[in-house]
């Protein structure tokens, strides 16, 4: 049944542990409730999981600054259409675009 | 940066989904993946509708239950959208998505915003995708980001302040590791 779409995505999640956006045992989907398999039918990524893991692990204040560049502000402002849409913040691995606040 | 929308979220109307690439899991960081967890975020704390009800039942008596196409994703991404205030998908890594990935992920953030202009994305990635995105969205705003020294230096001195031998310190050695760490940072 809805199971069969979720059978390929065990075998990545199972063993490990801080798989972040992924389900992470056999057993978690295994329920009855249907809302739960709503959910894993829409998606076996589960980004809350690893969302919860950055802002652990963040440094207060760092990457602040972005927040008061022009750029920022006129993508985040209400102004401007599907031209402002798109913000990309860019750089090497390690500089710390993961943890910007 | 999903914190700081998130704050924000309440007053000012906003609803904001986020989602992490990680090259560990690239063969599940589909296009269909993802856009299934953005919609998964959007819907997630209002109950579930009726249309991604139905949607879930009809699959299971089609073909032995399929998991959803893109079509059907998008198609209730735009519904889920439209009934929102507005909407910020935060995307980190892209770079780690695999290139197959990519490149339809793109186009089908492009058709978001071409249904929902006042949607607003947020993306990162190595520098090497930016032309990826050019590709899709010919006006993209490009912010590089560098590791900002200010804020290295107090990260380096809050460890410092809570290194477990402290008695091992001493303040000259102290003063070069500070040193020592912005000096490698800015050739980063």
């Amino acid at each position: 049944m809805a199971q069969t779409s979720h059978v390929q995505s065990v075998s990545f999640g199972h063993g490990n542990a801080n798989s972040g956006n992924t389900i992470n045992s056999f057993n978690t989907f295994n329920i009855s409730d249907e809302d739960e398999q709503i959910m894993r039918w829409l998606s076996p990524l589960e980004p809350n999981k690893r969302h919860q893991a950055v802002r652990t692990d963040r440094f207060s204040g760092v990457g602040d600054w972005i927040l008061e560049t022009r750029e920022f502000r006129e993508w985040r402002g209400s102004e401007g259409g599907a031209d402002k849409a798109i913000l990309f913040c860019s750089g090497n691995p390690g500089v710390g675009k993961t943890y910007l606040r | 940066m999903i914190d700081n929308l998130c704050d924000r979220a309440a007053e000012e109307s906003i609803v904001v989904a986020g989602l992490y690439c990680d090259f560990l899991f690239q063969q599940e960081q589909t296009t269909i993946n993802i856009m299934g967890a953005i919609l998964k975020l959007l819907v997630g704390r209002g109950g579930i509708p009726n249309y991604l009800r139905e949607a879930f039942q009809k699959s299971k008596t089609e073909f032995g239950g399929r998991g959803p196409l893109l079509g059907d994703l998008m198609e209730m991404l735009r519904i889920a959208i439209a009934s929102l205030p507005r909407v910020f998908i935060c995307l980190d890594a892209l770079d780690e998505c695999l290139p197959k990935y990519l490149l339809e992920l793109l186009e089908s953030l492009r058709d978001i915003v071409r249904e929902s202009p006042r949607t607003r994305i947020f993306l990162t990635g190595r520098p090497h995708v930016g032309g990826d995105i050019q590709r899709y969205f010919s006006r993209v705003v490009m912010i590089p980001i560098s590791p900002n020294p200010d804020d290295i230096r107090n990260y380096v001195e809050m460890r410092l302040d809570r290194d477990t031998e402290p008695e091992a310190m001493s303040n000259d050695l102290r003063v070069d590791i500070v040193r020592v760490i912005l000096e490698k940072i800015s050739d980063m």
